[in-house]
């Protein structure tokens, strides 16, 4: 088992006693997936694909299999003809640059290939006379207990599928689409045989695909010939009983099904294999591609055969090896007919095509690491058949590779996801964002300018109380003359649009694009809707609440001394009034004549008059920042409150999806799984 | 019988038509911009390499050019066409990297100057060394040309052996559809076991299309079956209607397979008989030589219009593009003025202001915020323009060419530009109201800061801020009131447009210097008449 499990053996420890490895293996299995699902099984509950297939299972294992097994094939007869359909449109649509004049011009030869002189369909004569046994439907009726994944591919597959749904609103189908094949392909594998693998031979026309079946299979059962392309139809072969649902799903009719000769070295080491003959991908014959195409997504590994000749075509190694690059350990390259080659021709030609192999970026299974296997041999003369029959016996037997496949392919499906999920750097609104906006939204509202003129409104209020009263007098003079402009009555009416409207959309936008800015397109643009929908109605409510939170109606508070200062300063003015009246006294001669004690008092009024409104002044400052500072600190408050519950709330949560789907697309991707 | 008849006025028009092709560009990344390109190219490339050296020098030798796919043995072909060994043949693909052109030593002047392909640097290697290792430093090996002399090949006959044309390397497959281009006949070989190939089939197509001279060789054919494969290849070719192409067969035979050795004298004879004839028989040379060079000639007339089509969508895209970013600021400039007149200024901080003016704030505070609300109200309608513009520019493919994907305008400049530019706008009130202040003779001057504020205010405020007109009227008197205003507003209109302006080119730069024009549409397509009108 893979080194997944066994990582899992050691976390349920209270497992690893059990005697039955696979029965233990699946119990893991169960364990752990019901711990990730808890949170799923509520809503996702039958969608779940080993979820129906453990019942499944059950249902197999008490020897119900007749029904099941009818069901199966009619199911996957079913998935297999949409799947067709689907792959032959596709591929129609997306021939390679090259190709398009071949699909564009009328006279295609395509159609030209359907005269008699090159013989497409294999006559069933000819094919019943090779003493092939064609697969009877009794077979297809015996069992096969399903294929089961291991604990990390189904964690990844219930996060793919998570991931899936919760990003279907986000993003359109066609970026998702292939995650969803995965995803049916993965269901559908899971329903069918896990003792078999399915394993096709691709290749280039003429390279002897079709020859290396035969040799395989011990018999001729595919037509060999020198006629360009050659194979027009895949043939399957099968080893063992039970691997009918595999092949419907291939949709290969039961005409074109074989079974090799029976023998009985040849039965038990390649037991469980599911060999399928391809036609051509390179052929001017444009359906033999689609045929090829889509089986080549449908099945476990495959063997590409190459020749000296081709081994470095174009449409090779950049139509399928390449994007088929992380599929390397379910991938066998043989080099055929080395007999072409004299000498140590061909050890140069095989290190040529591993090199090339690797420039694609395929992983060589050399020194025991796990990647493709490359061999050369001969399917004329038999010569290194042998080793690719050693090999792929080892390979069936192991019973891993339509899990490696579903992983390779999800591991494709992440990396074509990428751009639409991973993030160049760490996103999120930081904190200095938040207090950015909440300062624009301030600034809107005009919390710094209601302050300051709260404050000084307050001072200059301190002054007049405070101030001599003869001061009072003089201003009171002056404003007579002075134009009123600023404090109309007019203006005192409520003002429907108080809040700078520019300054709300501009920090709405700018705070969009701090919250926006590293994420992969589809969900900036959700981040950015989320914020111009919640500043929609923001100014009406700012403005709305400028008004509520600003100053509290009535008089500003006074501080405590304010009514001694009041009282000190009128008692300076009546010791002045004192002082004035007692020298009037003495000087109209109404009183004795004594100088010194009227001038004192009166200086001391005159003088302790402006003392007293100076250090009134001096000590009212502290309370006039305070009562501005208050006032403004509620205009923001009031402003920032309203902010964030109207935009940074709605973008926020836009960024925890984001990042939820992130957390699930690293499930996906396996970084998370791993560091679980 | 075509011959091949050549006037200096159809030179002309042709050197004219090659240099409206040179010309054509194709920036924007349209869904046929790269086809257009590659066509571009090689109509380019075919005019360059081929048609006019052709045209202008009837008499230089033929140029064979021999192509086909990886491992079809175009190199044991050639080598034993010559007889020796003058192309390195072998197992390991792609084989040929460097074209190799073999002529006959008296005919080497033609091809040692830049007559035909031009582009390609020229080596001579005296025997069997590999031209890599006499290459500069730097110097691209795939654009290079190797002459090599032998007389086994006939006089007035070249032949050159070219890169696969679906080789993994890409630089091979361009230089193979440039040199196949280049000939005066097409040999394209293919082989049993490729001749159902997609790959050749669009060669022989394309060959077919151009009416150039064409031969076909299926080679490596196992003896056994040499009249069965040839037989059904043949049957293939009639299909596609090329079934008078002279078809050659050569068999594998074993001491040639793989080695790279040459094949027996035989085995090439009939290929061999052909080019000769073809290259010493007056008739059968000029009939070759024109029905290529006609070929090339008509197929200009359905080339041309391509490429002027496509230049054609370059300029459609980069119109819909330009009015996209000219409707989004047009549109953020209505708003702006919309919200000028409505007051939007004197809201938020600067009302505040305006509500504290005379007691509890300065006139020099009030002109702050009304100078900052204003920029901020111009910004906001910059960055909203941008947003649009992006907004309609991400629906066009057009708009993800790198030079436009690039966020030039960044907003911290364009906050800065649209402060100095508010800011020249105070000044100059302030200049405005200092000279309406001066000329009051009046024995209490108004305070000219305070003036300056109220203009601003009674300007940017809108009806609500009707008192502070009255104000200034009080201040410096109606009429005066009445001018400051006025030459005010003019002011403010003229800082308004001249930002929106500017902003617009600037974003509208990038596009601008891509220097998409509809004039090479039509100059294409006169270039094409005026040619066929000289044939």
């Amino acid at each position: 088992m893979t080194a997944v499990t066994d990582q899992d053996h050691t976390e349920h420890a209270d497992h690893a006693g059990d005697t039955v490895p696979k029965h233990d293996d699946r119990e893991n299995g169960r364990k752990g997936e019901s711990a990730s699902e808890k949170g799923l099984q509520e809503e996702n509950g039958d969608d779940s694909p080993w979820e129906g297939a453990r019942e499944h299972h059950a249902r197999v294992e008490s020897s119900d299999s007749g029904r099941t097994d009818s069901w199966q094939t009619g199911k996957s007869r079913h998935t297999g003809e949409s799947r067709h359909t689907g792959e032959a449109r596709d591929t129609g649509k997306s021939t390679a640059p090259g190709d398009s004049q071949a699909s564009a011009d009328p006279a295609d030869p395509a159609d030209s290939w359907d005269d008699g002189l090159i013989a497409r369909r294999v006559t069933e004569g000819a094919a019943a006379e090779h003493a092939a046994l064609v697969e009877s439907r009794a077979h297809s009726a015996q069992s096969a207990a399903p294929l089961t994944y291991d604990s990390t591919l189904r964690s990844r597959l219930v996060a793919l599928r998570e991931l899936v749904g919760l990003s279907r609103t986000r993003l359109d189908s066609r970026t998702l689409a292939e995650a969803g094949r995965v995803l049916d392909e993965a269901a559908a594998r899971h329903r069918l045989s896990g003792q078999h693998t399915v394993v096709a031979i691709a290749g280039a026309t003429g390279s002897g695909k079709s020859q290396l079946f035969n040799a395989l299979a011990g018999v001729p059962i595919s037509e060999t010939g020198l006629r360009r392309p050659t194979t027009a139809a895949p043939v399957a072969c099968s080893w063992s009983d039970g691997g009918a649902g595999l092949i419907e799903r291939l949709g290969i009719p039961p005409r074109l099904r074989r079974r090799p000769l029976q023998n009985g070295d040849n039965d038990t080491q390649l037991c469980g294999l599911v060999l399928v003959d391809l036609p051509d991908h390179d052929s001017a014959a444009v359906q033999h591609r689609q045929h090829v195409d889509r089986i080549l997504t449908l099945v476990d590994a495959v063997i590409w055969v190459v020749d000296p000749e081709k081994y470095a075509d174009a449409v090779l190694h950049e139509r399928y090896l390449r994007p088929m690059a992380g599929h390397a350990e379910v991938m066998f390259v043989v080099l055929n007919q080395v007999d072409r080659l004299p000498g140590e021709a061909a050890d140069q030609v095989l290190d040529d095509l591993r090199r090339l192999l690797d420039e694609d970026g395929i992983a060589l299974g050399e020194y025991g690491e796990p990647g493709a296997t490359v061999l050369a041999l001969s399917a004329l003369t038999g010569d290194g058949v042998g080793e690719l029959r050693e090999a792929l016996g080892q390979f069936v037997a192991e019973r891993r590779a339509p899990a490696r496949r579903i992983s390779a392919d999800v591991d494709a499906a992440a990396v074509g996801l990428r751009p639409v999920y991973a993030i160049r750097r760490r996103t999120g609104l930081s904190e200095e964002a938040r207090d950015e906006f909440a300062a624009r939204l301030a600034d809107a509202v005009g919390a710094t300018a209601a302050g300051e003129a709260a404050e000084r409104a307050w001072l200059r209020n301190a002054n007049r109380a405070c101030g001599t009263p003869w001061l009072r007098l003089w201003r009171w003079y002056q404003d007579r003359f002075e134009p009123q402009t600023g404090r109309l009555p007019v203006r005192a009416q409520p003002d429907e649009k108080a809040t700078a409207r520019q300054r709300v959309e501009q920090a709405v936008r700018t705070l969009a694009d701090r919250a926006s800015s590293g994420l992969p397109a589809p969900w900036a643009l959700a981040v950015r809707e989320a914020a111009v929908r919640g500043s929609q109605g923001l100014p009406e409510a700012l403005d709305e609440l400028a008004a509520r939170a600003g100053l509290p109606p009535g008089r500003p508070p006074r501080p405590g001394w304010w009514p001694a200062a009041v009282l000190v300063q009128a008692s300076m003015t009546l010791l002045q009034i004192v002082g004035g009246l007692w020298l009037l006294g003495q000087i109209i001669g109404f009183m004795a004549p004594n100088l010194g004690v009227p001038v004192l008092l009166m200086v001391t009024g005159i003088v302790g008059g402006p003392l007293v409104e100076w250090s009134c002044r001096m000590a009212a400052r502290g309370p006039a920042r305070r009562y501005g500072a208050d006032a403004e600190r509620r205009l923001r408050e009031a402003a920032a409150g309203c902010g964030r519950a109207r935009v940074l709330d709605p973008v926020a949560a836009e960024l925890l999806r984001y990042r939820e789907v992130r957390e699930q697309y690293g499930r996906v991707a396996g970084v998370g799984a791993t560091a679980r | 019988m075509v011959t091949l008849d050549v006037r200096p006025q159809l030179l002309d028009a042709l050197s004219a038509l090659r240099d409206r092709v040179a010309a054509a560009r194709f920036p924007l990344p349209l869904a046929g911009a790269p086809r257009a390109r590659a066509n571009r190219d090689e109509l380019l490339a075919q005019l360059d390499d081929y048609l006019v050296p052709r045209l202008r020098e009837p008499d230089a030798p033929l140029l064979a050019v021999v192509g086909g796919s990886t491992g079809a043995g175009k190199s044991t072909l050639v080598n034993s066409l010559v007889g020796r060994r003058v192309s390195e043949a072998g197992v390991l693909r792609p084989t040929t990297r460097t074209p190799v052109l073999v002529c006959h030593p008296e005919d080497h002047h033609w091809f040692s100057g830049m007559r035909v392909l031009p582009d390609l640097t020229r080596v001579w290697v005296p025997h069997q060394e590999t031209a890599e290792d006499l290459l500069l430093p730097g110097e691209d090996p795939t654009r290079v040309l190797r002459v090599e002399t032998a007389d086994t090949v006939p006089r007035g006959l070249a032949l050159l052996d070219a890169p696969d044309i679906d080789s993994l390397v890409a630089d091979n497959r361009v230089l193979a559809a440039e040199l196949i281009c280049a000939a005066d006949i097409w040999v394209m070989v293919t082989t049993a076991a490729r001749y159902a190939d997609a790959v050749p089939w669009h060669l022989l197509r394309t060959a077919k299309e151009y009416d150039a001279t064409l031969v076909t060789v299926l080679d490596r054919v196992p003896h056994q079956v040499v009249s069965e494969v040839s037989r059904q290849y043949g049957a293939l070719l009639t299909k596609a209607g090329l079934g008078d192409v002279p078809r050659f067969t050569v068999p594998e035979l074993p001491e040639s397979a793989w080695g790279g050795g040459l094949l027996p004298a035989t085995a090439v004879a009939p290929l061999r008989t052909w080019l000769v004839h073809v290259t010493q028989d007056p008739a059968a040379r000029q009939h070759a030589l024109a029905r290529t060079a006609y070929g090339v000639l008509n197929s200009l007339k359905a080339r041309m219009p391509e490429l002027a089509g496509a230049a054609a969508a370059q300029y459609a895209a980069a119109m819909r593009l330009t009015s996209a970013v000219e409707a989004a600021y047009d549109s953020e400039h209505t708003r702006v003025r919309g919200r000028l007149q409505s007051g939007a200024v004197l809201a938020g901080d600067a009302l505040k202001r305006w509500r504290a003016f005379p007691l509890d704030c300065s006139a020099g505070e009030l002109l702050d915020a009304l100078v900052e609300s204003l920029a901020a109200l111009l910004l906001c309608a910059v960055t909203a323009a941008d947003e649009r513009v992006d907004d309609a520019w991400r629906r066009e493919p057009a708009a993800r060419a790198p030079e436009l994907a690039d966020p030039d305008p960044s907003l911290e400049s364009a906050e800065h530009r649209i402060g100095m530019a508010v800011r020249r706008w105070r000044r100059e009130l302030e200049e405005y109201a200092e000279d309406e202040v001066r000329a009051l003779d009046r024995s209490v001057a108004p305070d000219p800061e305070a003036v300056a504020a109220l203009v601003a205010t009674a300007l940017l405020g809108g009806r609500r801020a009707r008192s502070a007109g009255e104000g200034l009227a009080e201040r410096i008197g109606a009429h005066g009131a009445l001018r400051l205003r006025d030459r005010g507003g003019r002011l403010l209109t003229e800082h308004l447009d001249r930002v929106m302006h500017t902003e617009r080119e600037r974003r509208l730069a990038p596009l601008d210097a891509l220097d998409v024009h509809p004039e090479p549409q039509a100059e294409l397509i006169a270039a094409l008449s005026v040619l066929q009108k000289e044939r």
